[in-house]
């Protein structure tokens, strides 16, 4: 086993910890950690790819944006009581045997992941730059569009609610 | 193949937590655990087969500021239901009930 499986499995761990954590804990400071921990465990594992600036793109906008905001929406919907918040679930057969039977089809369809290795496939962040700004252009501008859209919806959301 | 498992089950793992969590902060989390899982497998995937890094790499960034759109957008959403409301569970959203 190479350096980079062993970091590859590692990250795979870690995302898979966090993800149990964040789909079956109750306590809601819980559920945020477990959150950032799979979060973490993805930019892991883009690491492990050899995509050091997806890696950072993911710690700064998933663990240092999202993440902060999950927590501020946490902050600003107040829970009941004066208990420790619970986040409740209705568990049932139905949902488990769908989850299933999508893990089945995903194990399926897409064929093995291989020939993955560090040295291979390193990505340097200027040659994305490149990409950006040159045959993504459109994409990387429409994406800009789509941030300017999603800001105006949320004032347009949050104020609305203020109003009303 | 440990990645394509573990990348499989995660976003099992938040389909179930989508299907089964009450909670409305804790469903979008959920959500955030599909994405995750499916852009990891992507980038995985696109490696393995050949596709240019540059590309794969620009695709999956332009993944992470869409969700993160997404995402802000949800808990704005969230956050205005309370506001107007008191509502946090998905139970307490009776108008689309068919």
């Amino acid at each position: 086993m190479t350096a980079t499986e062993i970091a590859l499995a590692a990250s795979v761990a870690l995302m898979l910890l966090g993800a149990i954590g964040a789909t079956f804990v109750k306590d809601v400071t819980r559920l945020v950690l477990s959150l950032g921990l799979f979060l973490l465990g993805v930019a892991a594992a883009f690491l492990s790819l050899a995509s050091a600036l997806l890696a950072v793109s993911q710690i700064f906008v998933y663990v240092g944006g999202v993440l902060v905001l999950v927590l501020f929406a946490l902050m600003m919907v107040r829970r009941g009581g004066t208990e420790a918040p619970r986040v409740e679930s209705r568990h049932d057969i139905a949902a488990a045997a769908t989850a299933l039977g999508v893990f089945l089809i995903l194990m399926l369809v897409p064929g093995p992941i291989e020939g993955v290795t560090l040295g291979e496939v390193a990505v340097d962040p200027g040659t994305v730059a490149d990409a950006l700004l040159g045959p993504d252009l459109v994409a990387f501008e429409l994406t800009g569009v789509l941030l300017l859209v999603a800001l105006l919806a949320v004032i347009v959301i949050v104020k609305g609610a203020k109003d009303s | 193949m440990t990645l394509a498992i573990g990348c499989a089950a995660i976003f099992a793992l938040g389909l179930y937590g989508v299907l089964t969590r009450r909670d409305l902060i804790a469903i979008v989390v959920s959500a955030e655990l599909m994405i995750g899982a499916a852009n990891v497998q992507l980038v995985a995937l696109a490696l393995s087969r050949g596709a240019d890094g540059a590309f794969v790499s620009s695709f999956a960034l332009l993944v992470i500021v869409a969700m993160a759109a997404e995402t802000a957008v949800g808990l704005a959403i969230i956050v205005s239901a309370w506001r107007r409301g008191k509502r946090e569970q998905i139970d307490d959203f009776r108008e689309v009930t068919g």
